[in-house]
């Protein structure tokens, strides 16, 4: 059955009096990479907020795999998001959050790739140093390294070509258009274009998504 | 090219400037009402007070004595480190450490409120081991007490300002201050226990302590007036992270957010070190893996925690609930070693997410290791107690370890209490309005201390502890565990807190 990763219907958003979403729909299938474009303050984070439950909508439905985005940890598993600001443990070091991470889904620290994924983020320098200690360009990196090691089917990213440099940026979005071929589906907000095709994925302007 | 200005001529600019937009007189209103706060508190507690730093019948001995001395010398000398010693206001640190004026005269304010501060505090020091320690009337050299905890205050607050200099010296003296408050309380705890080490050796002539005092007071001046002319060289980072620390404790103040300081002291605390990735322990699930891994890291802490399980022997001679009390809320430092995880948890979910583990998981999981821990700490309390005869017969330790999963819950349920509610209602006391919303946070987690009432009962009524006792208490803190688990947390919600 072809069922869609994401399916958004008439979805509205406002801050008190000022409309931030009005109606949008947006479908997604299973496998398919969707970047969101448009200005800043047009909705695309309060969108992806919503979709990945992190955000309460005032009307509007939302589907993920044809069921509720939600808190379970059914959900949390399948999805990976990098919308929100992370936290980091204290005293553990950015290769045991990676490590954290890879058991806690089940995976063999050894077998997981944990210092080839760092080494690739261009990170692997900062294995042993703290989150807290690193730059915000390496958290990030740091951030997307971790949604990458651990297994999704659903990846939700803000922005993440930001406070990257280019070859970052490039070697990023070669992981993504990887993680894209192995069946995984993704929805970015960008404002990067370039980033977004070599992520290989479908750009699609805000505007577009309101219906009617 | 720079022209350096003088700070005194900023400084009284910038006071005038904000003083544009303050009422008229609130300076005044503000003196006025720490005065009367001082005025009220002081008129309720001053028999509690009297008792702290004046008791009627002295009755510590010339080793309790030295033991405190020790242990306030080390303690005020890590609290001056903590605070700076050299502060700057966050404004101050941000705009008038970059102008270009005198860093000597920039810095020479606050030198003399911290001499001033460290010479008080250690005359009050003075003043209780003079009160605990020596008969009345006080006589001779005792009087002069005071006077040299207040040159050893002021002797302290140099040394302080030298290793804020320095980072060699800053270790180094720590942990001399480390041991030598160690020492005092080990001398504390021994004497309570009964040891009888005579060290009175009578006090000398009161004129030759006055020379001494008086040749200490004018070496301490010389030092001090080195140390002005050497403030320039005190680094900017240095002064810059005692600004932070002045301005996180005032935002703790003022806000009511203990969590602000708990949150600096552990950001800094791993800031400092350095770490070496490991392996994640691999038998045994995957959260209980990094807490033990943060007990790995913390080899001082558990040293800290081993010495603290002989201070309720301090309490020896206090009513037996007390003692209980005091066994019981030692756990909460027992459990609190792993429990950092369980606050930034708490505060933002976002790794709790990333893991995909469900509220319940992870809560058991966390519970493990503070429950080993304080099992042990508080089986090795309670034999102490035992050993030293002011428990009565019985299995205490075998208590003690029924008792770990109370101290587990008490610290876990602490840490996940999160930012105080400020949005609560007030309490309209006779005493006026009382803030809900601190004193919720301030029993989060003490409140679970409840289900160790029956080792509190027990030693209270000072019965011989039975096997039956010791399954009573196992068994209720086996089933507040449980309840706790159950009812505060879910399988099918991954954030701490109920959305």
């Amino acid at each position: 059955m072809d069922q869609s990763a994401i399916e958004v219907r008439g979805l509205s958003v406002s801050y008190g009096a000022a409309p931030v979403l009005v109606d949008v729909d947006l479908t997604v299938p299973t496998g398919a990479g969707v970047c969101i474009t448009g200005e800043n303050g047009i909705g695309k984070s309060t969108l992806l907020r919503c979709i990945a439950s992190l955000q309460r909508p005032d009307a509007g439905e939302i589907e993920i795999f044809g069921g509720p985005p939600g808190s379970t940890p059914e959900f949390w598993r399948a999805v990976a998001t990098t919308v929100e600001p992370p936290t980091w443990y204290p005293g553990l070091t950015t290769r045991e959050h990676a490590e954290l991470v890879c058991r806690a889904h089940g995976l063999d620290a050894a077998d997981a790739g944990i210092d080839e994924a760092l080494e690739r983020f261009g990170i692997a320098s900062h294995a042993d140093a703290v989150p807290p200690s690193m730059s915000s360009g390496q958290k990030q990196r740091l951030t997307l390294a971790l949604a990458l090691l651990r297994p999704s089917r659903l990846m939700i990213l803000d922005e993440p070509e930001q406070r990257l440099d280019p070859d970052g940026r490039a070697q990023v979005a070669a992981m993504l258009a990887e993680y894209r071929d192995g069946g995984g589906t993704i929805l970015m907000a960008s404002h990067d274009d370039v980033f977004a095709a070599a992520a290989g994925t479908e750009v699609t302007g805000m505007a577009a998504l309101v219906a009617g | 090219m720079t022209t350096a200005v003088g700070v005194t001529g900023v400084r009284r600019w910038v006071r005038r400037t904000q003083s544009a937009h303050r009422e008229r007189g609130e300076t005044l209103g503000n003196f006025y009402f720490a005065v009367l706060f001082v005025a009220i508190v002081g008129g309720m507690a001053h028999k509690q007070l009297a008792v702290v730093f004046w008791p009627a019948a002295p009755h510590a001995s010339g080793l309790a004595g030295a033991g405190l001395a020790l242990a306030l010398t080390g303690g005020l000398y890590l609290v001056l480190r903590r605070l700076g010693p050299l502060a700057l206001s966050r404004p101050a640190a941000s705009w008038l450490l970059t102008a270009p004026v005198s860093r000597r005269r920039l810095l020479l304010p606050s030198l003399c409120w911290a001499t001033v501060g460290a010479a008080a505090a250690g005359a009050l020091g003075g003043f209780a081991i003079l009160g605990h320690t020596t008969g009345r009337p006080v006589t001779g050299a005792a009087e002069l007490l005071p006077a040299y905890g207040a040159v050893l205050g002021g002797g302290l607050l140099l040394l302080a300002l030298g290793a804020q200099a320095d980072r060699w010296w800053s270790a180094r003296s720590d942990d001399a201050a480390y041991l030598l408050l160690a020492a005092g309380l080990a001398a504390l705890v021994a004497d309570s226990a009964g040891a009888a080490i005579p060290l009175s050796a009578g006090w000398p002539p009161a004129t030759a302590a006055l020379a001494t005092v008086a040749g200490l007071a004018v070496l301490l001046v010389a030092f001090w007036l080195v140390a002005v002319r050497r403030l320039e060289g005190t680094p900017n980072e240095r002064i810059l992270e005692a600004s932070r620390t002045a301005g996180t404790l005032a935002d703790s103040a003022f806000g009511v957010e203990p969590s602000f300081v708990t949150e600096m002291v552990e950001r800094r605390y791993w800031a400092h070190r350095r770490l070496r990735s490991r392996r994640l322990p691999a038998r045994v699930p995957v959260l209980v893996g990094q807490d033990l891994l943060m007990v790995r890291r913390r080899p001082r802490r558990l040293l800290w925690l081993a010495g603290a399980s002989t201070l309720p022997a301090l309490l020896a001679h206090a009513p037996g609930w007390l003692l209980g009390a005091a066994v019981l809320a030692g756990g909460l430092l027992a459990g609190g070693v792993t429990t950092a995880s369980v606050r930034t948890d708490a505060g933002n979910p976002w790794m709790l997410r990333m893991l995909g583990l469900s509220s319940r998981a992870a809560i058991v999981q966390r519970l493990w290791v503070p429950g080993v821990l304080t099992a042990l700490w508080y089986a090795a309390a309670l034999a102490l107690l035992r050993a030293l005869g002011d428990l009565p017969a019985g299995p205490w330790w075998a208590l003690g370890l029924g008792l770990g999963p109370v101290g587990a819950v008490a610290a876990v349920r602490k840490a996940r209490t999160g930012f105080v509610d400020n949005s609560l209602l007030p309490l309209d006391t006779p005493m006026g309005s009382v803030s809900t919303g601190p004193l919720i946070a301030a029993f989060a987690g003490v409140d679970i201390l409840l289900l160790g009432l029956p080792t509190v009962v027990q030693i209270a009524q000072g019965d011989p502890l039975s096997w039956t006792g010791v399954v009573v208490q196992t068994a209720v803190a086996a089933f507040g565990a449980r309840a706790y688990v159950s009812g505060t947390t879910a399988t099918d919600r991954v954030e701490l807190s109920g959305r």
